[in-house]
């Protein structure tokens, strides 16, 4: 059989109807399909490592030492690392994710994946998980390296629900950062703008530093958009069991329920808003111009 | 239109009348008028790119919500561990975060004019081998945002005097100190921005973080959130060979004179090495000429070998998402 | 015993490509920009449909809607009866597509992978989907390349991948804009033998191109489509595009020598509408040929006129057909306006086309 002669279908009318398994394989080879080009290049171009790994890790410590220069608890120190690993996730969400619809556009990517059958919401998985390489990497290091460095004691007693806690942070991240994807796919040049935005304005409303609730009702209200602020609180509280937080802290269990509740409502408003606005991007004809 | 006299007789018709003729002259440029011109070009095309938002709310939403965040961040942690009873500290910090906001800025611009343009734009090749000397012309580009950071910077400082306590005295501020260090310190910084634009031209498209990576570590070790005495004496010598630590102390100096050192104090490297507890301000000018000089010299050899190096291996024109 | 059954016949076909008043409207300022007025085309499945145009014709805005990239303002398309307004899935899943000068993908990927990472967006499992690269990769003529990173490639190197990449799904329809952009004789041929080999594999494939360059649509096309400003001027095979600019035959006759009223005599036989003496040939004096320009009412007449000429003792020492080209046909068209009503339009079978 020649190579052009391939997977034929008795008509096109066969060949567009797939069965829902199809539709699933599809999805899933595409997340695979995407993260392949992030996790290779990670290995083919290093600068990452020195980058993304060791820099930020310096930059944690600067938080650690400002606990230091004012005699803080220890707990604190150790608030700080857990916040300074949980960020490597956050900036994935917002840099390797939300952002990145604008750049595949930029690149001329877009109308390529727009037009192939599979989800787009498979694709913009396929990039945070190929990212999550790097993020993981740099959440271990900071974790391991500065909890050895400047002596970090956790005390976990509920080792199963932390862990759960982290993976649901994950997934209500994740389904945030695909809600934002199509907003930036929207926006256009402003995407890259608001990526900016979303950074130290999103670590002071989410505590990345200290306890959330101190922030009152802006802590109040952290905790009930920002996956972030909720995670890490909750792991804060898992982590160091016997820290003090203040009055009014929801327990690990409430906030567990919280990222249950945002994963889902994010990942379900993620698809409506993605098939929305990609609509409103093809009535406008913003899925193909760039420079915009 | 002038003809040259040493033509060989073959290419006479070059200088035809006719045709309108090859000027030899124009290939001699014009020294500093190009400079100029270029360097002008270059910002207003850097400042339309970054001022071009459709939105002007979220633009200056977006300019001054991170420098004030940042501040924030410490601010609070501040007031958690001492109840606030610490104001020299908290305009410590204050002013720390908002010069920190220009750094940022300052160190980003000309990376990512790189990668913008490498990347989206597909125009660096065609930048670069226009008349207009490459350098000058990312510096331009790069001066944009920093302009941005700066007016950041002044927000910052304007919340923090206005909502946050930090005692700023007009009457108080030493303009000729505060004059000198801040040439001096944004020399620095832009001298710190081409060594990040030289990484940058080595590397891919997702390097958009590193000019933030770098600013993080530098934070470190530059006395801007707390005295170097805290450090490791090591990570001290680094802070006090790092010119960004000697422009925020000359500006603190000059802005919010009595605020504490962030070089100097009981146990530190420099009150240890030289039995003074913080340098005066003609030190802090002197150190800060000499470190700045320093990185300089060293961006300007590191870009000329990156730039050499990106030509020989076609990076000026690829494209390199992943 | 049982009466067979009448079998019931089996619903016709539907075109591979219909529209029906399509019209696009861009939204810009100042002033809104009609990229599409008034589009009905209907291209059979099995076609190798062009449409030929200049810049800004509304080509590329046509095969975008028609790719469920763009919506359109008004009116109607369907790919094999897949609305592309509400079942844009179904058309994803059997149709790709290639452009011009396209530089996607990532740098950093090896021709190989990047080709790879394409065929998991259409559902191939993980084997057969590198089985299918490495089989495409070699019949696009780019062993020697497989390996090499996507960001090294020259631009014929890269739009051959392009190609590979759009027959990764074997699609039941395929659009190719501009497909030879930017790319050099010998590559651009290629790109056309390429695809032209892969329409010719299995019956039922569509390809629809669209281009300016003349030769390109003459050469593949089955019929073309010639817009310009938005709306389709001209539809029909390449030979009836022709006919609309010159509908004789012209040949170009060189003799050894023509009596005196050789000509009047050829031009009062049956079918010959014009002769007119053609300029020398600029030949070797001694070998002085006399050159006529025949316009004949159609081929056939050819015979009659080669007969009549062996009457007259002439020989023939050289004969040459000479033919409008579509770039002519295009100046046709396109230099005499939308208001004039003779730019109405011939049927090809199966089409139509939106009036000017």
């Amino acid at each position: 059989m020649s190579v052009y002669e391939f997977r034929r279908t008795v008509s096109p009318q066969a060949a567009a109807a797939w069965t829902p398994r199809q539709v699933l394989l599809t999805n899933l080879r595409a997340v695979g399909g995407r993260a392949y080009p992030r996790v290779h290049g990670l290995f083919r171009e290093k600068s990452w490592v020195f980058f993304e790994v060791l820099l930020p890790f310096l930059s944690t410590s600067t938080f650690v030492f400002v606990y230091r220069a004012l005699r803080a608890p220890p707990e604190y120190i150790g608030f700080v690392v857990l916040g300074g690993a949980m960020t490597a996730f956050w900036l994935n969400v917002i840099w390797m994710m939300a952002s990145q619809l604008w750049w595949e556009k930029s690149q001329g990517n877009l109308e390529l994946y727009f037009a192939a059958p599979m989800s787009i919401m498979s694709v913009l998985f396929g990039m945070a998980l190929g990212g999550m390489v790097m993020s993981s990497t740099r959440a271990v290091i900071v974790l391991a390296v500065a909890s050895l460095l400047y002596e970090v004691r956790f005390a976990i007693d509920q080792w199963l629900l932390l862990l759960t806690v982290f993976f649901l942070t994950l997934a209500a991240l994740y389904g945030l950062g695909m809600m934002l994807a199509s907003l930036f796919l929207v926006w256009g040049r402003e995407a890259f703008q608001m990526s900016q935005l979303f950074t130290e304005p999103v670590y002071f409303v989410s505590g990345l530093n200290f306890p959330v609730a101190r922030l009152g009702l802006l802590g109040a209200l952290a905790l009930a958009t920002i996956p972030l602020a909720v995670g890490l609180d909750a792991m804060r509280q898992l982590a160091f069991i016997g820290a003090n937080f203040p009055i009014g802290t929801p327990t690990p269990e409430v906030e567990a329920l919280i990222l249950v509740v945002m994963t889902v409502v994010f990942l379900a408003a993620a698809r409506w808003m993605l098939r929305t606005l990609e609509r409103r991007a093809r009535r406008e004809g913003r899925l193909s111009v760039r420079w915009q | 239109m002038s003809e040259s006299t040493d033509e060989p007789k073959g290419l006479v018709g070059l200088g035809s009348p006719d045709w309108g003729g090859f000027d030899r002259a124009r290939t001699r440029g014009r020294g500093v008028r190009d400079v100029w011109g270029s360097f002008r070009t270059a910002a207003l095309i850097g400042w339309q790119m970054e001022a071009n938002w459709t939105d002007p709310v979220l633009f200056f939403i977006y300019s001054v919500a991170k420098p004030v965040s940042g501040a924030l961040i410490l601010v609070v942690m501040l007031d958690i561990i001492s109840g606030g009873a610490d104001p020299g500290y908290r305009a410590f910090v204050v002013v720390g975060t908002a010069l920190w906001a220009v750094v940022l800025a300052g160190i980003s611009g000309l990376a990512w004019s790189i990668l913008d343009d490498r990347e989206r734009y597909r125009m660096l090749k065609y930048v670069y081998v226009c008349p207009s000397d490459f350098r000058v012309v990312l510096l331009g580009r790069g001066v944009a945002r920093l302009a941005v950071g700066a007016a950041g910077g002044v927000i910052t400082l304007a919340v923090g005097v206005l909502a946050l306590g930090v005692p700023l005295d007009p009457a108080a501020i030493e303009p000729g100190l505060l004059t000198l260090v801040m040439i001096l310190g944004l020399a620095a910084i832009v001298a710190i921005a081409v060594l990040i634009a030289a990484i940058c031209l080595q590397t891919r498209q997702e390097s958009w973080s590193y000019p933030d990576a770098v600013g993080g570590a530098l934070l470190l070790v530059s006395g801007v959130v707390f005295p170097l005495s805290v450090l490791p004496l090591p990570l001290q010598a680094i802070g006090l060979i790092t010119p960004l630590t000697w422009w925020v102390e000359g500006v603190r100096r000059a802005l919010v004179p009595g605020t504490p050192s962030s070089i100097g104090g009981a146990g530190s490297l420099w009150a240890t090495t030289t039995g003074s507890l913080a340098p005066d301000a003609p030190t802090i000018v002197v150190a800060l000429l000499a470190t700045g000089a320093l990185v300089t010299l060293g961006a300007t050899g590191i870009f000329r070998l990156s730039e050499g190096r990106a030509r020989d291996r076609g990076l000026l024109d690829q494209t390199t998402g992943s | 015993m049982a009466v067979p059954a009448t079998p019931t016949p089996s619903p016709p076909a539907p075109p591979a490509i219909e529209t029906r008043g399509l019209r696009r409207i861009y939204k810009v300022k100042p002033t809104p920009v009609i990229a599409l007025e008034h589009i009905d085309l209907e291209v059979a499945p099995g076609e190798f449909f062009g449409l030929l145009g200049p810049n800004g014709a509304g080509k590329t805005t046509l095969i975008k809607i028609l790719t469920t990239l763009l919506l359109p303002s008004e009116g109607t398309a369907r790919i094999f009866g897949f609305d592309v307004s509400r079942e844009e899935k179904q058309i994803r899943r059997i149709m790709n597509m290639v452009a011009g000068g396209e530089q996607s993908g990532y740098g950093i990927l090896t021709v190989r992978e990047q080709l790879w990472m394409f065929s998991q967006f259409y559902g191939l499992s993980r084997s057969d989907g590198w089985r299918r690269v490495d089989d495409l990769v070699d019949a696009v003529g780019m062993g020697a390349e497989r390996e090499q990173r996507v960001s090294t490639l020259s631009t014929g190197q890269r739009q051959k991948m392009n190609i590979a990449r759009g027959l990764l799904n074997d699609p039941w329809i395929l659009f190719l804009d501009e497909p030879t952009l930017g790319l050099d004789v010998a590559a651009a041929r290629q790109v056309r033998e390429l695809v032209s080999a892969w329409k010719a594999a299995v019956l039922g494939r569509t390809v629809l191109l669209t281009t300016h360059y003349m030769a390109e649509a003459d050469e593949l096309c089955d019929r073309i489509a010639i817009v310009d400003h938005g709306r389709i001027l001209a539809i029909g095979t390449p030979e009836e595009l022709k006919r609309r600019v010159q509908r004789e035959s012209i040949f170009r006759v060189e003799l050894d020598h023509l009596d005196a009223g050789g000509a009047a005599a050829l031009a009062l036989l049956p079918g010959v509408v014009s002769v007119a003496p053609a300029a020398a040939d600029g030949g070797p004096v001694d070998r002085q040929t006399v050159g006529l320009n025949l316009a004949l009412a159609q081929d056939g007449i050819l015979a009659s006129v080669v007969g009549a000429l062996g009457d007259l003792g002439s020989h023939i020492v050289a004969l040459r057909k000479s033919e409008p080209s579509l770039e002519d046909v295009f100046v046709e068209l396109v230099g005499r306006g939308f208001d004039d009503p003779d730019a109405a339009v011939t049927s090809g079978p199966g089409g139509t086309a939106g009036a000017a």
